[in-house]
Parts: structure tokens; sequence; C-alpha cells
């Protein structure tokens, strides 16, 4: 299956001339620093609200660049801030290879 | 320590709180929304975004009917694209009794005026094409269900909110709660505020019987662990919620503006309590279920696993209204369901609070019912 909505989504979005940020998602600087300045502070929050660190890496790309924005624009200190969760799987598995593992519990 | 007041403080900035809290401010309310992590920290970041009218139960089906035109009309009246996209919901039955069960739901949603109908296998292949059919007797199907994007619709209403003049403090946990003679007089935060407000809502999802226990009221509201996946965007291959009520069943939908399949199932045992660590049995065996329904998924990636808390009254119904204290409102144990709830509870919750009646009658969702007209499609 096709990834037909990424490149779709971004030729829709207005701010092509600037830098990305996050590049699974296609967020650019424009799109965090306006949801800052919005007032969305912590890493959580513009995760949610701007799907950043939700793609393929995780946030591994992302996450350290959208700190130090939040720390330059909203002055908060990066050691104050509280990043998101990793979460498994560690990369991207197919549906059908995680199927194939039988899980068997500590008690059976 | 700081004193503050209020019209009104709310516990909670999950979809509830948020919603309530809009609700409030636009009939020119000023409120105080306090929120012990951040906004959606709870169930309402953790959930599918499914929206859906299909209950066994008449007061469920009117207020989810509410909550479907709130959702439609979210963009005129709230101001934010909140990805409202009506794919439907098909509920798949395997058996003769399953059957029986939607068909007997069915009537009652009908009555309601909903648009709903049983369809056959065939049927449920052309709305899901590549839906393996085996053993499948046909499906509960209505169009007009649909999804939308829990964080958006969450911080849309937030966002309102503070425009109207409200306000919303984040990582700010409530950690008691006044009383005297009877009459709520304020909340106390670990920050060591104070807020005096003549109302109060407790609109903590999970957390609501701990909230309750600071008022010295009883919410019997108990979390049960539940797992999701997301996969990577794709192309669109499927419109609706698809359901499986079997026991190793599961539902998942495509978020219709990212591509993303996202789902569930509920675990047989229950897993009780507030633990959110994610199992090796879920990311096995989700997989297996998801492409048992549907093979065509087999080659899609899945990105991440997570874990949240259904939040379940006894009877799997909301638990809405007044308490035994006065000015000391509940809204919470909307059992799994809370996202969808949301906009309806927040329109009626505010108006019983501003003008002692709601337009819909909410009284058999009340705290002091006895707990007894389970929900059928839970
Ligand atoms: C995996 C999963 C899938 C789901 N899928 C769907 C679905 O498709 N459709 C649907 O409608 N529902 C779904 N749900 C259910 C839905 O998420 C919940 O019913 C809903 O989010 C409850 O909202 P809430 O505002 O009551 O609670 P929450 O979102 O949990 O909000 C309560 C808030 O209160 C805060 N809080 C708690 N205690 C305090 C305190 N002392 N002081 C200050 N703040 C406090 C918490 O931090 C939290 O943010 C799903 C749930 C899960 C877990």
């Amino acid at each position: 299956m096709g990834h037909g909505n990424r490149t779709k989504r971004a030729v829709k979005k207005s701010a092509l001339n600037s830098v990305i940020v996050c590049r699974c998602e296609e967020i650019s600087e424009d799109e965090v620093r306006q949801a800052i300045k919005n007032g969305y502070h912590s890493p959580e929050e513009l995760k949610r609200i701007l799907r950043i660190g939700m793609g393929h890496c995780s946030g591994r790309g992302c996450m350290r660049v959208v700190a130090r924005m939040i720390e330059e624009i909203a002055g908060i200190p990066i050691a104050k801030l509280q990043f998101p969760k990793s979460r498994p799987p560690v990369k991207p598995i197919k549906l059908q290879l995680l199927g194939q593992y039988r899980y068997e519990s500590e008690n059976s | 320590m700081s004193r503050k007041t209020a019209d009104a403080v709310i516990v909670g900035g999950g979809i509830i709180g948020a919603a309530v809290g809009y609700h409030l401010a636009k009939a020119g309310f000023k409120v105080t929304l306090l929120e012990k992590k951040f906004p959606c920290a709870g169930s309402t970041g953790r959930c599918i975004g499914g929206i859906r009218a299909q209950f066994s139960h008449e007061l469920t089906i009117k207020v989810m009917l509410l909550s479907i035109k709130l959702f439609q009309n979210f963009k005129e009246e709230v101001g934010d694209d909140i990805e409202w996209y009506a794919g439907g919901y098909l509920f798949l039955a395997f058996d003769e009794e399953r059957k029986r069960s939607f068909l007997k739901a069915i009537e009652i949603q009908r009555q309601c005026g909903l648009d709903v109908a049983f369809v056959s296998a065939d049927e449920c292949a052309r709305i899901v094409p590549g839906l393996n059919t085996e053993g499948l007797i046909g499906g509960a199907w209505c169009p007009t269900d649909g999804q939308a994007n829990p964080f958006k619709v969450t911080f849309g209403y937030l966002k309102r909110m503070r425009d109207l003049g409200s306000k919303v403090y984040t990582e700010t946990e409530v950690v008691g709660i006044n009383i005297n003679k009877g009459r709520v007089v304020s909340v106390v935060t670990n920050r060591g505020d104070e807020f005096f407000a003549p109302v109060v809502l407790n609109a903590a999802g999970p957390w609501a019987s701990e909230v309750g226990r600071m008022a010295g009221v009883s919410v019997p509201v108990t979390p049960d662990r539940h797992e999701a996946l997301v996969t990577e965007a794709v192309e669109r291959c499927l419109d609706p919620m698809l359901v499986d009520y079997r026991s190793d069943g599961c539902y998942f939908l495509q978020h219709y503006g990212t591509g993303h399949i996202i789902g569930c199932y509920t675990p047989v045992p229950l897993v009780p309590g507030y633990r959110l660590d994610s199992s090796d049995e879920f990311i096995t065996e989700m997989p297996r279920r998801m492409i048992r329904l549907l093979p065509k998924l087999s080659s899609v990636k899945v990105l991440r696993q997570w874990a949240g808390s259904y939040e379940m009254s006894p009877d799997g119904n909301p638990i809405c209204g007044r308490t035994s204290i006065e000015g000391y409102f509940v809204a919470a144990g909307m059992s799994g369901h809370g996202f969808m709830f949301g906009p309806a509870i927040g329109k009626l919750m505010a108006e019983m609070i501003t003008t002692g009646k709601s337009t819909i009658d909410l009284s058999e969702f009340r705290l002091d019912r006895s707990f007894t007209k389970s929900e059928a499609m839970r």
C-alpha cells in the first residue's frame, strides 16, 4: 500500500519555504514557532497539536530541535521540560511480521 | 498561598472538562479549569477518535445524536477544523445471538431517528472492500457515525474558552475541596493556591473517585487498562470504524485526514487499575486480529502502541449531574465513550449548571441511581 496522503499533505501546506523540523510528519519551523507563540509550551502538547514526533522516527529526529525552540521562544529551560515517552516498537514493523510472533504469557 | 475567585472551577482538562468549560464560558461564566498535567494527558489523548450513535440505551442515543450535530458544526461554532468525517460504523455479527442483540438495538435506534440497518455479509464487503466475510452473518451499519481528532476538539474548546475570558491552569493538581454546611466553597491546589467558587465540577475521568472523595462524595468510577496501536499513514483503504465484538475481535478505523490506521481491543479478562504499560501480548495479538478481518493490511507497518484507561461506571453509562454537596457537580465515568459524548455532555451539563435544567433530561445518568441498566453495545 502506498503513502499517498503524505505527498498530498505537503503540497497543501502554505509554509513550503520554511525549514522542516519533523521530516516524518512534514512539520515546518514556522508551524512549531507559531504553536509555541500560541501558548503550547511543552513537547507533549506540541506533539498532540502538530503530530510532531508521531511519525516513523517517533521524535528521534525532531524533539531536540523542538526543545531548543521552546527554550528560545518561551524561555523555559530544556531541563524543566517534560518529553513524550518513547513507545514500542522502536522501528515500524509490518502487521504481518508482528502477528507471526506468538506471545506466551509468563504463567502458561 | 494566593486566593482567587471564579464562577465555576473545573477539575480535569480532558474532553469533558474542556467541553463543559467552553459552554459555561459561552454562557458568560468566568471559568477556571485546573489540570494536573496538560490537556489530553488523561484518557482523551489516548482514545482513537470514534464517534457513533449506535447504542442500545435510548438516552445514550439521544445524547449522541446531539453530540454528532455539535461535531458537524464545530468549525462554525468553535472555530477549529477537528477532522470530523462521517465514515460510518460497521458492527459485525458472526453469530445469531449477536445479530439478535443488534436487531434489538436497531429498533430502539430507529425510533430515535437514527439511519441504521442490519445489512448482509455481501453488503458489509461492499462497505469495506477486502473484508474477510468467512463466518460473517451481516452487520449493523450506520453511515452517519464517524470520527474526529480528540486533540483538536479538546484544544479547540480550551482556546475558545480562554478567548472568552476564562482561565486554564496546567501542571496544577487539585488536592483538596473545602465544604461548609453542605455547600462547596473552594478547591486547593498542589501549588498552594485556593480557588473560591459556588460551582465545582469533577471532570477527572479515571480519577473521578479520588476527586469525589476530596468532597466526601463517593463516585463509583474505576479504571480499566485498554491498549491501542497506530500504523503508518497509507492510502485510503477503509471508510468506517470496523467493530468485531467476538472475544478475540478488535475495532479499528482509518484516520481520514492523515491515513493512519488506529485501533484496539477489549482484553479478556479486563485489566483493572491505573497501569498504563504496553504489553507484548497486545502488539502481537492485535495485528493477527486486524489481518484476519482485513487481509490487505498485512504489509502495513505499526508505528506505535500505547495504553489508556477506560473510566468505567458500574453499568457502563455516564455519571452526570448534581451530588449531595450543593454546587458540586460530576461528569465522569464515560466508560470508554467520553470523547464522543464530550460535546453533548458539555452543552447539557453547562445548561444544568447555569439554568438548573438541561434540554435533554440527564436524570437517568445521575449519581444516586441504582446502576442496573447495562449498555449492550459497549
Ligand atoms: C485505547 C482507548 C480508546 C478509546 N477510544 C474511544 C473512542 O473511539 N471514542 C470515544 O468516544 N472514547 C474512546 N475512549 C474513551 C475516552 O478516551 C474517554 O472516555 C474520555 O477521554 C474521557 O474524558 P474525560 O475528560 O472524562 O477524562 P480524561 O481525558 O482522563 O481527563 C481527565 C483529566 O483530569 C486530570 N486530573 C485528574 N485528577 C486531577 C486532579 N486531582 N487535579 C487536576 N486534574 C486532574 C487528568 O490529568 C486528566 O487530564 C477510548 C479510551 C481508550 C483508553
